[in-house]
Order: C-alpha cells, then sequence, then structure tokens
C-alpha cells in the first residue's frame, strides 16, 4: 500500500493543510493571536477568538503537537456523522441550523456524585476555569480521519466538580432529544438519545476533553455544540454530542451504536489497526482533505497515537473481545 | 416521440455517460466540502451507484415488455439491452479500479493485500463476486458466444444477472452503517416488476395451456 510509516505520533508531510484563515499567517502568530487575543482582531472575523460565549482560548502547548496539521475548517464542519440531523455527511450543516437552539443551554450532573446539579453551559465553562485549546487526531470507525483544534476543557475537571461516591465506575453521557428540530430523531434512524458511555478512570485520563469550541469559534451546531465529549483514542461515535446530561452509574451502560450492531460496534471503541471491522480493514485511514489528484491514506496508530497516555488504562485487557 | 427518441443508439449513450460525469458537478462548480472532503469516496460510492441502478435498469426490461407489449417506450428500451447491461458491468469495473486507488493509491503492488482483505470481508466479497458475474455475463453478450454456448446455455448462463441483482443489493447495503432506503428505491421496483411477470404469465398459461409461450 502507499503508506507512509511516520514515527509514533508524527503526521505525515501530506497530512491535511490548514484552514483558509490559518494559511493567512504563520501558524506561530496564528496561535499567539488565538491565545492573546484582542491584538489581531481588527482584521479577524468577529467570534474567532471566541470559543463558548466569549470565553477566550489559550493553547495549551503540552496537547499542541507542531507534527499535526489540522484538517481545514470547512471539513471539520461541512462532513459530519450527526445522525440526528441526517445519515449524509452533507446533512448535520444545513439541518442543524434551522432553528435548532443550541444556547442557552443546561446540562445535567447526576447519579452517583457528591454534588449533583444542573450547569448553565457557559456557568459550568466559567466554573471549570475557562476554555484551553488542544489539537487532536480524531479517527472516525469508517477509516477516515481528522487533526481538529479543539477548545473546551478536561472532563476530569468535571468529574472532581461532581464528586463522584466511590461506587461510582461509570459516566452515561446522554445527547438531546428533540424531534421537531431533529430530522433524523423523527425518522427513528436509530435510538435516541443518544447515548455513550466511559469508564470512570477513562473519563479522568488526561485526554479525554469536552469541546465548547473548534478553532477558537464557538462550536457549530453541526459538530454538536454547545458541549461535546471528545475522547482522540477512541473512534469517533464515542464522542456523544451535545450533551444535555453526564450520569454517573454503577454498571456499564449500553452505548447506541452497540444497541445497533453489538458485532460491530463495542463499548471500548478504542482505535486499533490490528482489529479489523468486520466489514473493513482499520489498518489504516483516508485523510480528510487529504493532498493529491486520489487524496491520500496513512497508517492508523495504536490507540490513534495516544498509546502513551491511555495504554495502561487497558493492561490486561483482551482488545480483540473489548473492541 | 419519448419511444422514437429511446431508439436511438445515440441517446442511451448519451443517458448512460452522463450519470458518470455527475461527480464533476460538486468537486468543480459547487465546490461541496462534504464532498471535497474525500473526492475519491464519493467518486467511489457514486460509481457503485450508477452500477447498481443500471443492473437494476436492465433486468427490468425484459419484464416491463412482457407486462406491456404494446408500449412503445418499453419495446424502444429494449433494443438497448445488451449495451445497458454492459455498461452495468463497465461502471461495477470502474468502480472496482476506484477501489483500488482508494484502498492503494497508484501503488500496484498493494493490489493482493487489498484482495485478501476483500475476500475476508462478505462485504467487500459480494461486490468482487457480483462484478464477476458481470464480467462473465458482458464477455458472453458478444454474438459470437449465443452462437457457441447456443441459445438455452446462454440463456441459463445470464440468468445469474439475477444472482448479481441480489449481490449488489447486499454489497449496497453494507457499505453503510445504517440501511439506507436507497437500496429499496433500486431493487424494490425491480422485484414488483419481476412478480408481476410471474403473475401474469401464470395467469395466461391457465386457461389456454397450448398458448404461445410469452418471451422472456
Amino acid at each position: 500500500m502507499l503508506i507512509r510509516s511516520p514515527k509514533d505520533w508524527e503526521l505525515s508531510e501530506s497530512a491535511a493543510t490548514p484552514e483558509k484563515l490559518y494559511r493567512l499567517t504563520h501558524r506561530r502568530e496564528f496561535l499567539k493571536t488565538l491565545g492573546l487575543g484582542v491584538a489581531t482582531a481588527a482584521f479577524l472575523p468577529r467570534g474567532l477568538l471566541a470559543a463558548t460565549a466569549g470565553f477566550p482560548t489559550k493553547v495549551n502547548p503540552a496537547y499542541r503537537d507542531p507534527a499535526l496539521k489540522p484538517t481545514p475548517y470547512e471539513f471539520v464542519t461541512g462532513y459530519n456523522n450527526f445522525y440526528e440531523f441526517g445519515t449524509d455527511k452533507s446533512d448535520p450543516k444545513p439541518n442543524a441550523n434551522r432553528g435548532w437552539q443550541t444556547e442557552p443551554w443546561t446540562v445535567e450532573v447526576a447519579g452517583l456524585v457528591g454534588n449533583p446539579a444542573k450547569f448553565d453551559v457557559n456557568d459550568l465553562v466559567k466554573q471549570l476555569g475557562g476554555a484551553e485549546q488542544r489539537v487532536y487526531r480524531h479517527r472516525c470507525v469508517e477509516a477516515w480521519s481528522m487533526v481538529i483544534p479543539w477548545d473546551g476543557f478536561p472532563l476530569a475537571k468535571l468529574v472532581a466538580l461532581a464528586n463522584p461516591k466511590p461506587e461510582a465506575k461509570f459516566l452515561k453521557l446522554s445527547s438531546f432529544v428533540d424531534k421537531k428540530n431533529a430530522p433524523g430523531q423523527r425518522e427513528g434512524n436509530l435510538d435516541y438519545p443518544y447515548v455513550e458511555g466511559l469508564r470512570i478512570d477513562e473519563a479522568a485520563n488526561e485526554l479525554a476533553f469536552i469541546a465548547t469550541g473548534i478553532y477558537g469559534k464557538p462550536i457549530p451546531n453541526q459538530n454538536g455544540a454547545p458541549l461535546r465529549l471528545v475522547t482522540p483514542w477512541k473512534y469517533g461515535f464515542k464522542g456523544a454530542k451535545s450533551l444535555v446530561k453526564i450520569e454517573f452509574v454503577a454498571k456499564q451502560p449500553r452505548n447506541t451504536w452497540n444497541i445497533m450492531a453489538p458485532d460491530e460496534y463495542g463499548f471500548y471503541a478504542n482505535v486499533n489497526p490490528n482489529v479489523d471491522h468486520p466489514r473493513w480493514s482499520q489498518a489504516s485511514e483516508r485523510v480528510i482533505g487529504g493532498e493529491g489528484v486520489f487524496g491520500s491514506r496513512q497508517r492508523t496508530l495504536m490507540f490513534n497515537g495516544y498509546e502513551k497516555q491511555v495504554a495502561g488504562l487497558y493492561r490486561g485487557l483482551d482488545l480483540e473481545k473489548n473492541y | 416521440m419519448l419511444a422514437k427518441l429511446l431508439r436511438s443508439k445515440v441517446v442511451v449513450w448519451i443517458l448512460i455517460v452522463l450519470p458518470g460525469l455527475w461527480p464533476l458537478w460538486p468537486i468543480f462548480v459547487s465546490h461541496d466540502p462534504s464532498v471535497l472532503a474525500d473526492p475519491l469516496k464519493f467518486i467511489l460510492h457514486h460509481l457503485g451507484f450508477v452500477a447498481c441502478l443500471l443492473l437494476a435498469t436492465v433486468l427490468a426490461l425484459s419484464p416491463l415488455r412482457v407486462l406491456f407489449p404494446k408500449w412503445s417506450v418499453a419495446l424502444a428500451l429494449n433494443r438497448h439491452r445488451r449495451l445497458v447491461g454492459v455498461s452495468a458491468f463497465f461502471y461495477a469495473a470502474l468502480h472496482f479500479t476506484t477501489h483500488l486507488v482508494y484502498e492503494g493509491g497508484t501503488d500496484v503492488s498493494a493490489i493482493p493485500k487489498i484482495l485478501q482483505t476483500a475476500v475476508k470481508k462478505p462485504f467487500q466479497l459480494t461486490g468482487l463476486i457480483t462484478l464477476t458475474i458481470l464480467f462473465v455475463l458482458a464477455v458472453t453478450s458478444l454474438h459470437v458466444f449465443v452462437r457457441w454456448l447456443g441459445g438455452k446455455k446462454w440463456k441459463m448462463l445470464h440468468r445469474l444477472a439475477y444472482v448479481a441483482a441480489g449481490l449488489a443489493a447486499y454489497h449496497q447495503a453494507a457499505a453503510r452503517k445504517i440501511f439506507p432506503m436507497q437500496v429499496v428505491w433500486i431493487f424494490a421496483p425491480l422485484v414488483a416488476l419481476e412478480l408481476a411477470r410471474i403473475v401474469k404469465l401464470r395467469m395466461a398459461a391457465r386457461p389456454r395451456p397450448a398458448a404461445p409461450a410469452a418471451a422472456t
């Protein structure tokens, strides 16, 4: 196969070109702009400096690998799986922006916790110390990938705030239900609400993230506004969008795709090039926005390149059975 | 008027070639980001879609003629069965070629590995079998083979087209994470026409067993 063998986490040069705006200035300047805000605001479109509802994003350099080239904004926000708004990649962008309101938005923290509460999203972000930007690889179970600069906060902060009881072993994250505004929910193409789950130690891992923005802008509706789970070492379907409830529970919750097709989608959904999907190989992936006439493909990395951070979570677990 | 148009080979050729050019629109004209994200994937799916459409179309032609023997459009279309059938193979072959490039780029040495994977996955294997059947049917559609095999054998062989259609429907459905309705509206009319043909032939056969056999 025409596959390079990039070192460990490194992405090949053929990886996506950055967004148009991103190209305008040198990458460093751009990042500085995102970090420091106001200085260059004059020639940047309004809203660029806002994360969610006006929170300035600070780039977290620990999660800003310079070898990763972000996928252009138009692809990150125009090529989406969000079945609530249709099953084609082109559906969510128009359909999620026909009057579906994502602000104001309330999210509930419930279950086996010391501090159950309902939060306004903006209050929550403020309470957790604002947003930071991290650039993560994103690998879809359909064997394509992107690199996305997410803004948001580590899920671990929310777990700490919730103060889980010792019997809480899992998180159950539920998305919204709004049949009036979500055509896919009217059709019933999946079981709704969309539910995902994490083990509590996975949720507390440094990489687990709740996104409130992309590219320093508020996260668009089609990407799961205003709160969306991001677990970069897992397949994209783990990243439940537009969360309304985060419940701490004792038993492993069933996640939506696992209910739909248990032999194809598991609870863990860890990116693993050695365990195939029954219908296609997971050994490599198409690069969204890849260069060249035929686009490009690259080798898929174990845990999507985050082996160092997460492999410890799964020691002794049969990853072939627990796919 | 329509029948006259459809009798023309040129018109049918245009109808067959045009859908293949469709991807040029979102890629070069409307710049649809959901297509430009991975243009080759769009081309891959589109070619497979057209192949399915043409396969369902060619199989629908003979029941149409049986059901509506006096309808000039059905008769006109039936003049082009071979052309439509061969073009279904042609699109399927393009679809497969695109798959090879989609998986392995222009590296020819990647092909054995791609085929190995294909054979292991029912989703991909059904596509490969369909292509093989269509290849055999396209080659044997030459007059030489009709004569060489004899009408009866040739007809039996070409009934494999129904097997190909069934496999293609499965293959198309399995390409998505949840069942795509597209498969229904491509193949359900064909099933309905076939059932109607069977009913009609049975009814015709019952009162007068000596009636001349209807063309199939």
